[in-house]
């Protein structure tokens, strides 16, 4: 294979492959029963032609041979009669004896061969060859001299010849020529001219032998004074003359012939007999016709075959892909009707198994969702109320505990000596204590389950109005604060301030017993996230608890130094991670500790 | 005290967290006509004069209510629907004092028309304060508009 037909295969292929299914199968066979009604439709033509030729061929050589043996026949007997009226008795003494016999009795003997309407004169020659009497059509001549013909025929003595046909103008004759003879010497000659043209009833008779469309020839083997009998014409091609086989080639005014030629014997002519090709052609051409008819009908009878199986094929095609479309979009109710039992009908069937089994999956998976997400509910409800349950119920008593001890402290405090003071305010100090716990593991519970909205935060404002509010309640001046520039970033705000309350909170808490309190807030980013710190110069910890230190109820220190709860890391924690956001914390005893938290550029609401 | 003729009703099913309202509003002179039901059901027959208050002249509303939430048999929330719905009632000025700042309470009773809120601290202090200034404010109030009449 060469590189072009690659190409055009190729091409083909990507021809092919942008017709859909049902397209491409009835084009195939169309392709399929055209070439093939073509290629028949070629071969029948020309095998047809072929032995239509042979068939008329065999037929014109066989035609031709009949004729020229007729023609044959026909010459020997003209010779013959023309031989023995010439060697009539009046003649010869005519012709030995001048003056003996008288002109009109001779003329009566040359007269007799004067028999049919191609005669046109007799004329007697003395064996000089100089004309003596002259009997038919009067004044009629044709120009040819008895001396040239003879000199040509160079007859014996006691024979005939027929010679060549002459044109002359647009007649073409020719001369039976017999020898008068005596004592085996010629004395005279008689040559009987006749006119080479035949009447139409001639014709006819012909045309009745070879058929309308035949055309019959004569001519003289020399390739000369050729006519179809009514006038001279062209000269056949020169190897026209071998006889052992037919020939074609073309004829002025007919187009191309075939044609068989065979010689007349006893005689210089040839005859031919031309068949116009179109004859034969037509029939090979009518032929073919009808195979590019019935090869057309059967390509549409075929096409239409094609098109009803490729549709037959891509119906349920079509309808698997309408089904899978209406799966894809979320509906599974659809089924595909195929009642077939072949291939095609398998993949239905399992289809619709599949679509079943999706469906039954499907539901099997929102019957599980709904079921989880009623049980969720039913989870979150009793968290909901156990928590209501719990700031109610848990803070009465707690409320009578510390209210009683007022009670107390109030109406008996003259009573009580500075131990049983001690004791009550211990008793006091531990309900509000609990009563914090409570309220921080509300919040705390409370925001694992919220939902966060998602706002543009800014950050250092917030910082500052954080700031505020807890030293607002502490010596003006006692804590160096400062606030960098923050960059503003997106959360949920009340959330995020409960993330600054807590870290500034414990900030200020855990510097409080410095001499000079100092915290610093500040801030950076990356390609991420938005990062912000709170760095104090308190107590700090010790690294080696930092994996505690954002866990509830977990403290690094004791309530007696730093009040708390253990709840507000584990909170912030809590909430930065809601945010998908980074906490951590670097600290050493001693030295102050710094706590960085991250929240993402992009946070998801 | 007459129980027919109150100032301030107090619906509180709490004993303690009731001597402690009462304690706080004695200190600023509010007690002295103040009735206190211990459930819903009982608020209920106090204001409308039915079932052990039958009898009682309907007419004659408290100036303040003082309601708790959680109580058994008819919680706050029912009896707050019923005196929203009572012509008779409704325009009786309604704290609701509850332990919980659950949000859901909050918006149901403000939803109901209530008039003003107090979450009960472990904090005796400013619980006392809150009541009491509260109680004040709101037999102010009502004094104000019945001289008005």
């Amino acid at each position: 294979m060469n590189q072009s037909e690659i190409l055009v295969s190729g091409k083909k292929q990507s021809l092919l492959r942008g017709l859909s299914i049902q397209q491409r199968l009835p084009l195939l066979i169309c392709i399929l029963l055209l070439s093939t009604v073509v290629a028949v439709g070629i071969a029948a033509y020309f095998g047809v032609k072929q032995s239509s030729f042979r068939i008329a061929g065999d037929r014109l050589k066989t035609v031709a041979g009949q004729l020229s043996s007729i023609y044959g026949q026909t010459s020997v007997s003209a010779m013959l009669s023309s031989k023995t009226i010439a060697n009539e008795e009046p003649i010869k003494k005519y012709l030995q004896s001048p003056g003996s016999v008288p002109d009109s009795i001779a003329k009566i003997s040359l007269r007799k061969l004067q028999t049919d309407t191609q005669s046109l004169y007799v004329e007697l020659l003395d064996k000089n060859q100089q004309r003596l009497l002259r009997a038919g059509r009067p004044g009629f001549e044709t120009g040819i001299s008895g001396q040239a013909l003879l000199a040509e025929l160079q007859l014996t003595p006691d024979s005939a010849r027929v010679s060549k046909m002459k044109q002359v103008g647009d007649s073409l004759y020719y001369a039976i020529v017999s020898t008068v003879t005596a004592d085996k010497q010629i004395i005279g000659y008689v040559l009987r001219w006749r006119i080479a043209f035949t009447t139409e009833q001639g014709l006819r008779q012909f045309s009745q032998l070879l058929g309308t469309d035949a055309s019959l020839y004569l001519g003289n083997i020399d390739h000369s004074g050729w006519t179809d009998l009514r006038k001279p014409v062209n000269a056949p091609p020169e190897n026209v003359y071998d006889t052992a086989s037919y020939y074609t080639y073309s004829r002025e005014g007919i187009g191309p012939v075939i044609a068989s030629a065979r010689p007349i014997p006893n005689t210089e002519w040839v005859i031919l007999i031309e068949f116009p090709q179109r004859t034969i052609l037509e029939a090979a051409r009518r032929f073919a016709g009808w195979i590019l008819i019935i090869g057309g009908f059967i390509t549409i009878i075929g096409i239409i075959i094609g098109w009803f199986m490729s549709r037959n094929i891509t119906r349920p095609l079509k309808q698997l892909t309408a089904a899978a479309t209406t799966i894809a979009s979320g509906d599974y109710s659809s089924s595909v009707e195929v009642d077939r039992k072949d291939e095609l009908g398998e993949l239905a069937r399992s289809f619709t198994i599949m679509s079943t089994q999706i469906k039954n999956a499907k539901e099997n998976l929102e019957q599980k969702v709904k079921d989880r997400t009623q049980e969720l509910e039913i989870v979150n409800k009793e968290l909901e109320a156990f928590s209501y349950s719990v700031s109610h119920d848990l803070r009465a008593p707690l409320r009578a505990i510390n209210g009683y001890a007022i009670m107390l402290k109030e109406d008996y405090g003259d009573k009580l000596d500075a131990e049983a003071e001690r004791i009550l305010s211990t008793i006091m100090s531990n309900a509000k204590m609990m009563g914090q716990l409570i309220d921080d593991l509300i919040t705390f519970s409370k925001t694992g389950a919220k939902i966060i909205s998602n706002q543009w935060i800014d950050m250092r404002e917030m910082a500052q109005s954080c700031v505020d509010e807890l030293t607002r309640m502490e010596p003006a001046g006692k804590y160096h604060i400062s606030i960098d520039d923050l960059r503003p970033c997106k959360g949920d705000s009340n959330l995020i301030k409960q993330v600054w309350m807590n870290l500034v909170g414990n900030a200020i808490k855990y510097s409080s017993r410095e001499e000079m309190p100092s915290i610093h807030i500040g801030g950076y980013e990356d390609d991420t996230h938005c990062h912000y710190f709170i760095k104090d110069n308190g107590v700090g910890f010790d690294m080696q608890y930092a994996s505690k230190l954002f866990l509830v109820f977990q403290r690094l220190h004791t309530d007696a130094v730093y009040k708390g709860t253990g709840i507000g890391l584990a909170l912030v924690k809590r909430i930065i991670d809601k945010h998908k956001g980074t906490i951590r914390a670097e600290s050493a005893p001693g030295h102050g500790a710094t706590f960085y938290f991250s929240l993402p550029k992009t946070s998801e609401s | 005290m007459s129980n027919h003729d109150a100032e301030i009703l107090l619906v509180e099913d709490s004993m303690e967290d009731a001597e402690m309202t009462i304690r706080a509003l004695k200190k600023v002179n509010l007690a002295n006509k103040l009735v206190h039901v211990k459930d819903g059901r009982e608020a209920l027959d106090f204001l409308f004069g039915t079932g052990s208050y039958a009898g009682r002249d309907a007419k004659n509303v408290p100036k303040v209510i003082l309601l708790d939430i959680k109580m058994p048999k008819v919680d706050g929330i029912e009896v707050l629907k019923q005196i929203k719905a009572n012509d008779n009632t409704k325009f009786i000025p309604v704290v609701i004092m509850t332990s919980s700042s659950q949000e859901k309470d909050i918006v149901t009773s403000y939803e109901l028309g209530v008039n003003s809120y107090v979450v009960k601290p472990v904090e005796f202090e400013s619980f006392a304060k809150a009541v009491s200034e509260l109680g004040l404010y709101w037999l102010l109030i009502n004094r104000i508009a019945t001289d008005n009449r």
